[in-house]
């Protein structure tokens, strides 16, 4: 694997390479780049199935981190390709050219995050949500719990216990708390 | 219409004779490491309610379940269990992932079918589930894989060889980035809070270390201790043998913490980050007998609330025991004078040089309102063995005040001491630095009744002592000090093989057989203070009431059978510091409580 990082290394501009597992590395490179180098990879270095393509919200950096890992069937070993986004106008070139199922992904991640992925094939129809009339679910800033207060049918809570509070009521009842009379 | 469109919904009759696609119950086994259904093994949960504060979903809350076999509120245990609410639990496993004992686990059952989505609220470990004896599922992966650190911050120290012949203090206090990183280790449970006798803030001021906002710390710790430089260096602190961290990894360094943030500030900033520099004094007047942790605790909090406080003492400056039986190489006198400085500055006065006599007494009744006694336990007691009459038998009290008020003390080159508390360190580990210094060598050994593992003395004394060149050698009951040409010569000592009887009264026994003999020229007792309480007059005792140790009683807000008569200190609790501070927190509260019914 190492002998792939540096070829690589040579074309693209590689950084945080992580060498996870010994059939298992992860390589970042920029936004630009990362078509071109799964595709070489496809093409050139045996990664023939793709696993999956998956995003990560890092909102402090205002930037969204993808992340497609790629499977070398003969030498079983994976490579995941990570890039960076830019996270305000979050749009990505799409792949569903070099495995359709892609499509599925990105379709996935507009929806999850609001990442576009022009000329993707269904990109704008729903996934899993149906009727959402959200920011996208998936995105940090979104308030999970306003949400489903506002949304769905009230849970109580039941109520609960502080342990250093009740601990003292169990443990020293007769304690003066300066309210009570004697 | 189409014949195929009439025909169509006749094709799903075909599907009657095939086998189902769904699954048939029981339905395939979770993963080995599935997230499932929890399990809590509740004699080792200790209620710390880490699983509640981590729990996004507010899934888990925190009820009493005592009465249930193996769990009881005790010191290091709630009684409290977590509740599991599946109507709101997403099964993501991080209560399993911080729970500080490694109770908490789920196993790979996944299917709980009722009609009633109330009932799916259940306690692990106390509701009996079909998958509590389930092998599989999550558990924290052990080791290394920790939401907190496990170890302390390690605390800079003199070497044993650098210290040994010093009072200078030697344990140096943590940096900024040390005290935020070992700040950084709290859960925030709150356990130690119950424990520590003076219910101290202790999650809310290691808060304010991590958030580096002293001025919050110093206020949390003003709220239940007016004492914290010297708290911070020598409390018994109870808190840390508690500390939930501590239950797989090593307990928070919470008395270091305390101390960080009092170091922090400087004594001329105190009264405006307490915001005491306008306060209101009525005219009740109270005395305080003995400006001990006690007396000094309760005149903070009475000056607070406007009461007029003196202080009366015996030797000439304040601090009792801290002063005069902490040898200053843990607790320097700067920092015991920082803290009682500003008590003073709330305008408590000091009248020292005073020995409260039975008449003295009755004056103070006379012209204060309450007189509060916080006289200690100050008088050494003997074993009484044969030989322990000789002159170069000491008590280790009388010896450490000589040390503080800087006089000669004899220093001979062996030394025995009897003791395995934290005085009995205390005094072998100031003949160490004495012998040192005097003879460049090191011949002190202790010995005590308790063996090493229920001997009373903090554990770092203990260890701290061996490392500067005492000997420890615990287990041992002192039978005679053998004298020759009216010298001493040493000490005879039985294996001690118990120390209570079944009803936990003291009634050591021995194997006489097993004996020893240490050599020494002096030998020094340390095995536990009584108090003088000379200044009460045979009529008072009458009226006042003790219980069979011989402690004076008190109620729950330490005033006496004499209305006008507060008591507090070793006297009613402890012997310890914290103790003292606490029960005269809680006698200023009472004391103004009767002033104000007096009206």
């Amino acid at each position: 694997m190492k002998n792939l990082i540096n070829k690589l290394s040579k074309v693209y501009e590689l950084s945080d390479v992580v060498y996870q597992r010994p059939n298992f590395t992860y390589a970042t490179t920029t936004k630009e780049n990362t078509i071109s180098l799964i595709t070489q990879l496809r093409d050139l270095e045996g990664f023939s199935h793709f696993v999956l393509l998956s995003c990560v919200d890092w909102i402090e950096d205002n930037l969204f981190q993808l992340t497609y890992i790629l499977n070398n069937p003969t030498q079983k070993y994976d490579i995941a390709i990570r890039c960076m986004i830019d996270r305000n106008e979050a749009a990505m070139t799409s792949a569903h050219y070099l495995w359709e199922q892609i499509a599925t992904y990105q379709r996935e991640l507009k929806e999850m995050y609001g990442i576009e992925f022009p000329g993707s094939p269904r990109l704008n129809e729903n996934f899993i949500l149906e009727g959402w009339d959200n920011i996208p679910p998936m995105r940090r800033d979104f308030d999970t719990k306003k949400y489903s207060e506002e949304t769905f049918f009230p849970r109580e809570r039941p109520s609960s216990n502080d342990p250093a509070t009740y601990m003292k009521s169990r443990l020293h009842p007769d304690e003066w708390d300066g309210k009570i009379a004697e | 219409m189409s014949l195929k469109d009439i025909l169509l919904p006749f094709k799903a009759w075909a599907n009657v004779a095939k086998e189902p696609v769904s699954l048939k119950n029981p339905m395939r086994e979770g993963a080995p490491r599935y997230r499932g259904f929890h399990k809590n093994d509740i004699e080792t949960c200790i209620g710390c309610g880490t699983c509640e504060a981590i729990c996004e979903n507010e899934a888990i809350v925190m009820v009493p379940v005592e009465g249930v076999a193996g769990v009881e509120t005790k010191s290091g245990d709630s009684g409290l269990r977590p509740l599991i609410d599946y109507g709101r639990c997403c099964w993501c496993g991080l209560c399993v992932d911080i729970c500080t004992t490694q109770s908490l686990t789920m196993s790979n059952e996944h299917t709980w079918v009722v009609t009633d989505p109330e009932e799916l609220k259940f306690i692990p470990g106390v509701d009996k589930k079909t998958w509590d004896n389930n092998e599989l599922g999550w558990k924290k992966p052990a080791p290394n894989y920790h939401f907190y650190g496990q170890e302390r911050v390690s605390m800079g120290e003199l070497h044993a060889e650098e210290r040994g012949d010093s009072f200078i203090e030697f344990v140096k206090g943590y940096s900024k980035e040390q005290a935020q990183l070992e700040a950084d280790r709290c859960v925030e449970c709150g356990i130690c809070t119950a424990t520590c006798p003076a219910h101290m803030g202790i999650p809310e001021y290691i808060k304010a270390v991590r958030n580096n906002d002293m001025e919050e710390g110093l206020r949390v710790l003003y709220a239940t201790n007016p004492l914290p430089e010297i708290c911070g260096r020598i409390c018994t602190h109870k808190c840390e043998d508690v500390c939930s961290v501590g239950q797989q990894g090593e307990a928070l360094s919470i008395r270091w913490l305390k101390r960080y943030i009092a170091d922090q500030i400087p004594s001329e900033k105190y009264h405006e980050i307490l915001d005491t520099q306008n306060i209101y004094k009525g005219d009740k007047k109270i005395a305080l007998i003995g400006a001990g942790p006690a007396s000094l605790s309760a005149a903070y909090y009475l000056s607070l609330m406007g009461h007029n406080c003196t202080i009366y003492e015996k030797l000439e400056k304040a601090g009792g025991m801290m002063r005069y039986g902490i040898p200053s190489y843990r607790l320097p006198y700067d920092q015991i004078d920082k803290d009682i400085n500003y008590i003073e500055s709330l305008g408590v006065q000091f009248v020292y040089n005073t020995n409260v006599d039975a008449a003295k007494l009755m004056e103070l009744n006379k012209t204060h309102d309450v007189v509060y006694i916080g006289t200690g336990l100050h008088l050494g007691r003997s074993t009484g063995i044969p030989g322990s009459d000789h002159e170069h038998v000491f008590q280790s009290i009388d010896l450490l005040r000589k040390i503080t008020q800087g006089e000669e003390i004899m220093v001979p080159e062996k030394v025995v001491v009897i003791g395995g508390g934290n005085v009995a360190m205390d005094i072998t580990r100031s003949m160490v630095r004495l012998q040192k210094a005097k003879y460049g060598k090191v011949h002190v050994l202790a010995t005590s009744l308790e063996s090493e593992d229920i001997m009373p003395a903090d554990r770092e004394e203990v260890v701290e002592a061996r490392e500067e060149g005492a000997i420890i050698d615990p287990g041992w009951g002192p039978k005679s000090i053998e004298i020759v040409d009216e010298k001493i010569k040493g000490l005879h000592v039985y294996k001690c093989l118990s120390i209570f009887d079944e009803n936990r009264r003291f009634s050591p026994k021995f194997d006489t057989e097993d004996k020893k003999f240490f050599e020494a020229d002096m030998v020094i007792e340390s095995i536990g203070q009584g108090m003088d309480i000379s200044y009460l007059s045979e009529e008072l005792k009458s009226k006042l009431t003790f219980d069979p140790r011989g402690r004076l009683t008190v109620n729950k807000n330490f005033q006496s059978s004499l209305p006008w008569l507060f008591v507090g200190g070793d006297m009613v609790q402890g012997p310890d510091v914290i103790h003292g501070i606490a029960n005269g927190h809680k006698a200023a509260i009472g004391i103004d409580y009767y002033l104000n019914s007096k009206k």
